[in-house]
């Protein structure tokens, strides 16, 4: 916040300043995804006042664990929720939950659940100084300190079932980690603190635009570090509800520009 | 001629969230009713039926981002009591201490970010000048020591919980990683810092309140039942009972949090997506509760830090016991604030805490269990049904705003009924209207378990024609 408030001057913000309109801006922030018509209508704004758009969160740039929600229709979600809805007073829903690029374009995405303060401070900096943002390209593993070994296990481990190794790759010990399919640039704190890697900075930039094969290549991973068999491995994750898109369940129209990705 | 009329405020600004308020107006142009409503709405209810227990937690902390922690604590313990697990004492000392960096975080940047403009400037300051940036500017120590007593909260559950916002070290059975001693000396020098902070804090807050106080016991003093965690009388965050009071401060009713979804109901209404609970026992509306900051000095008579409980017994010696006043939130914030600070300093100066046996090893299995904290705002429960293999068959979740929202109605509407006569509206509904929401700092996105959105008001005639925006 120090830092951010020696460079810009912040004037529209819902959550810390007073202010109904929205200015025309050098830059604009955008968290969260596209849920009603009025979010659309305000992302829509929102791009039409400001030369850059940076869209921040896991929400904004790929949906999202809302997005979980696209499983059920508007309708049941409703029905199973409020009966008494009168849907004239409220903003309309859309069909699903999408991330903003879907509405309009987006010059940086910063994902993350939630983004690193130092990614953001980063990022923001560039952007101002005229620069182009330091990327992060690759998978969490390069940034994490455990060893790779190669082990002999029969079955997966969930992370209550036994306590982890400190030094040793969290996937080698039978856990589902997806730090080697999840973009880098967090520092890896969950498998540092023994705790699998659940992908909320969404897909690597090789992994991007082939999502299908996100699947196969974490079955090849595992199985390559545990030695049990691909057929195995297959199913026992089928066995895990949305073991890969935690995060990235929307509907992607317009998500073309990896390396906008910070 | 005579109209019926509709006033809107959309969106409400510093508040995490989006809202907006409207206000009903009958032929004559006086307020009928008054609406505070959440615009979004998300779902997690239903579509994590079928997810393993354990990523529950994890995921169900995403909830929110600002008070991620107490709900992720209250899913770890919902969890652990279907398994019937006891976690060791070591465990539940951090965990309490993560609840202390929660409550700190959070309330830091209420008081400072979000509530202490509409103190520190006049009501006529421009608005785009009512934020903590300006307050920054023209006195940068406020700013810094607002960043230094959050950055003791985060630090907390940095260290302690392994990531700033979701933390990942709770989990049933206890925590993945112990304390290093080293990182226990390092958050007991930040806690000294923090401690002088808040009481300085306090003290400011406390002479910005006596001057506005006047003007403060007029924006509301609904009476009602209060509710929140309680242990021997003394404030309690983690464990405790739940003790319901009435009106008139004497004890309705006392229950372990076991009990918590017997005594409690929700209803919706047409025109907002988060629902309202209340007490069953009393039925609607005579069981409206309110739960958070004011509701905690409320039903406790004592504080078991030193400090807190002194400020705690003035606050009951001033305002009464209990205490209406629904603007004495940011007073009890404050309260609520130097406890933590002072709990978690006792917390942290205990050797103990270092003790590696942070963990025990779970059985899943199914059945219904229930965790109950004192989430920033009030009294979080989580309720779960596990199926045999360890999965969320289904899950009812009671979040303080939900308990909070038919008091934020009706102060709303009371504040409404005072600033517009005839359809004449007086400067400074906005403001007040803004104030009283933010007073119960309600956190929309975990009321409905949507996304975010921001308060505007809209005057609209009887067939729903939009007269005029504030």
């Amino acid at each position: 916040m120090e830092i951010i408030s020696g460079d810009f001057e912040i004037v529209y913000s819902p959550t810390f300043v007073d202010l109904a309109e929205i200015p025309s801006v050098d830059l604009a922030i955008v968290e969260g995804g596209v849920r009603t018509e009025e979010d659309e209508r305000f992302i829509r704004e929102v791009r039409a006042k400001c030369r850059v758009l940076v869209s921040l969160g896991l929400c904004s740039t790929h949906g999202g664990i809302t997005s979980l929600g696209n499983i059920f229709s508007v309708k049941k979600l409703l029905e199973k929720q409020y009966s008494l809805l009168s849907p004239s007073k409220l903003p309309g829903l859309e069909d699903l939950m999408y991330p903003i690029c879907n509405f309009v374009d987006v010059e940086y995405y910063v994902p993350g659940c939630p983004p690193m303060p130092l990614t953001i401070v980063h990022t923001l900096k560039n952007i101002v100084g005229g620069k182009e943002p330091i990327r992060h390209q690759s998978v969490v593993c390069t940034e994490c300190h455990r060893k790779i070994v190669p082990a002999k296990l029969d079955h997966l481990y969930g992370i209550y079932e036994k306590e982890a190794d400190p030094e040793l790759c969290l996937v080698s010990q039978g856990f589902v980690c997806l730090g080697s399919v999840t973009r880098e640039g967090c520092g890896a704190p969950c498998p540092r603190a023994g705790f699998t890697c659940f992908g909320c900075r969404g897909p690597s930039d090789a992994l991007m635009y082939r999502s299908r094969d996100m699947y196969a290549f974490l079955v090849k991973v595992i199985s390559k570090r545990t030695n049990i068999p691909e057929e195995k491995v297959k199913e026992e994750l089928y066995r895990n509800p949305f073991i890969f898109h935690t995060f990235t369940f929307s509907r992607f129209e317009r998500f073309k520009a990896r390396e906008r990705v910070i | 001629m005579s109209q019926k009329k509709e006033i809107t405020i959309s969106p409400t600004t510093r508040i995490e969230g989006h809202g907006k308020v409207t206000v009903l107006l009958d032929e004559s142009g006086n307020v009928s009713d008054a609406h505070f409503y959440a615009t979004e709405i998300r779902g997690f209810d239903y579509f994590l039926r079928g997810m393993e227990a354990e990523r529950l937690p994890f995921i169900i902390s995403r909830i929110c981002g600002v008070c991620s922690t107490a709900h992720e604590i209250a899913s770890v313990k919902a969890i652990e009591s279907v398994y019937g697990a006891e976690i060791t004492e070591t465990a539940r000392k951090l965990r309490e201490l993560l609840l202390m960096g929660q409550i700190i975080s959070n309330h830091s940047l209420v008081f400072f970010f979000l509530t202490l403009p509409d103190f520190w400037f006049s009501p006529e300051e421009d608005a785009s000048r009512r934020n903590i940036f300006q307050i920054m500017r023209e006195k940068p120590e406020v700013g810094k020591k607002a960043i230094a007593l959050r950055r003791f909260g985060t630090d907390i559950l940095e260290v302690v919980g392994k990531r700033e916002v979701h933390i990942v070290s709770a989990i049933p059975g206890g925590l993945i990683n112990p304390l290093k001693e080293r990182e226990r000396q390092e958050l007991l020098r930040e806690a000294e810092n923090a401690c002088t902070i808040t009481r300085e804090a306090l003290s400011l807050g406390k002479e910005l309140f006596d001057r506005n106080w006047t003007d403060f016991r007029k924006a509301g003093d609904y009476k009602t039942y209060y509710m929140a965690l309680t242990k021997d009388d003394a404030m309690e965050f983690y464990d405790g009972k739940i003790r319901v009071i009435d009106p008139d401060g004497e004890t309705l009713s006392e229950f372990t949090v076991h009990d918590y979804m017997a005594h409690l109901e929700e209803k919706s209404h047409e025109w907002t997506y988060a629902k309202f609970a209340y007490l069953k026992a009393l039925g609607w509306p005579e069981g409206i509760v309110q739960v958070g900051s004011t509701a905690r000095m409320n039903v406790n008579s004592k504080a078991s830090t030193q400090l807190a409980d002194k400020e705690l017994q003035e606050f009951r010696r001033k305002f009464g016991s209990p205490a209406h006043a629904t603007l004495l939130f940011d007073y009890a914030r404050l309260i609520d604030l130097l406890y933590a600070c002072e709990r978690a300093k006792e917390l942290l100066e205990d050797e103990g805490l270092r003790r590696t046996d942070t963990r025990v090893k779970v059985k899943p299995r199914g059945g219904r269990g229930i965790g109950v904290v004192e989430a920033p705002r009030g009294t979080l429960a989580h309720e779960y049904i596990l199926t045999r293999n360890g999965r969320l068959k289904s899950m009812k979740l009671i979040i303080p705003t939900q308990v909070n929202n038919a008091a934020i109605n009706l102060n709303v509407k009371d504040a409404a009924k005072e600033f517009i006569h005839h359809a004449e509206i007086k400067p400074g509904l906005l403001n007040r209207i803004e104030m009283v929401i933010r007073a119960y700092d309600p956190c929309i996105k975990c009321a409905t378990r949507a996304t975010s959105e921001g308060l505007t008001v809209e005057i609209r005639n009887s067939e729903g024609a939009l007269l005029k925006t504030l």
